[in-house]
């Protein structure tokens, strides 16, 4: 979902860069209380870590039936263990890296990390809340509560990063509306299965190693 | 050096970490189950102009790291700096918000 240069145009893309760049400001004044422990530093090394996972992870495309391929997008993962302001800012530096390698656009910049980081983030994360307050009033065990809801929440998140990348395309007059939108959401509804499997996955393995490196855990209330 | 020594294992934790990305990358890579084909967006784009449009898209400049044509080394060196950004920069979170919370006499 790496949006080239030269696809959007002006307006979309100053627009989306002032949202997201207003989003990261906002988000380092309300990013979690992790930060400002006295052992925070601690954290560090493992954002670094997940830093690389999601980077690699994005590298790795798998094949999706109908000659395309997905990888993995990561925002609502990162949103999970660091908190959803946090994943902007994780998901906006992967994508700076990447766009020196040619993947995805320096001037679409702002628009590649609102679609991932404020959609598949901050939006992703909340899904997952909701997701989780619904298993909530069930009796399943907490680790497969949070496991499922990220399953559910990232899959949505992307299907629907697709949606509105779709809908940027369109705006800008690159591919008509009634072709951009349905297509990429297609697309996504497929690859997005491969994003909930892999999200998920990662959620629940860190859960039941090491529980408090999920660091909304208060926040998303599992019971 | 007592950085070091205060962060062993989140340092050793890293250094498994890439060790096995890398690895998975490089089984990747040789034994072919990572596709070439184009991603979701890429799909729609060559489905609707073709694939010569898509490669002659304007941009205003050529990416830095476009020369390593390598998948494998572009990824060890994608890793290592994903790794030096992210931690440069929440490390600096970390010691801003931490600066700020003293100075306001909370710790």
């Amino acid at each position: 979902m790496h949006i080239p240069d030269g696809l959007l145009d002006p307006i979309t893309t100053i627009v989306l860069w002032i949202i997201t760049i207003a989003t990261m400001i906002f988000g380092y004044f309300r990013m979690g209380k992790m930060f400002e422990k006295e052992d925070s530093e601690k954290f560090v090394p493992y954002i670094g870590v997940l830093a690389a996972i999601i980077f690699a992870f994005q590298f790795v495309n798998y094949p999706v039936p109908g000659g395309t391929s997905g990888h993995l997008v990561g925002g609502t993962l990162v949103a999970i263990i660091l908190g959803p302001w946090a994943s902007v800012i994780v998901l906006f530096l992967i994508l700076v890296i990447q766009s020196l390698f040619g993947d995805g656009g320096i001037t679409v910049l702002g628009a590649n990390a609102f679609n991932m980081g404020i959609i598949g983030g901050i939006v992703g994360f909340y899904l997952v809340m909701l997701f989780v307050r619904l298993l909530n009033k069930t009796k399943m065990k907490k680790e497969y509560k949070l496991t499922i809801a990220t399953a559910i929440g990232s899959y949505i998140a992307i299907v629907l990063a697709s949606f509105i990348c779709g809908i940027e395309i369109a705006i800008s007059g690159t591919i008509p509306f009634e072709i951009a939108v349905p297509a990429m959401v297609f697309w996504h509804t497929l690859i997005g299965i491969g994003e909930g499997i892999i999200s998920a996955l990662i959620v629940f393995y860190i859960y039941k190693t090491k529980p408090e490196f999920i660091t909304t855990e208060s926040m998303l209330k599992v019971k | 050096m007592g950085v070091i020594k205060r962060n062993k294992w989140p340092l050793i934790t890293i250094l498994i970490i890439i060790a096995a990305l890398m690895f998975v990358i490089a089984v990747g890579f040789t034994i072919g189950f990572l596709s070439e084909n184009p991603d979701g967006l890429e799909r729609v784009l060559i489905d609707y102009y073709g694939e010569e449009w898509l490669e002659n898209l304007f941009s205003p400049w050529v990416p830095f790291l476009s020369w390593l044509s390598n998948d494998y080394v572009a990824g060890i060196v994608g890793i290592i700096l994903s790794i030096a950004v992210l931690t440069g920069t929440f490390y600096l979170i970390a010691r801003l918000k931490k600066k700020k919370v003293t100075q306001s006499g909370l710790i």
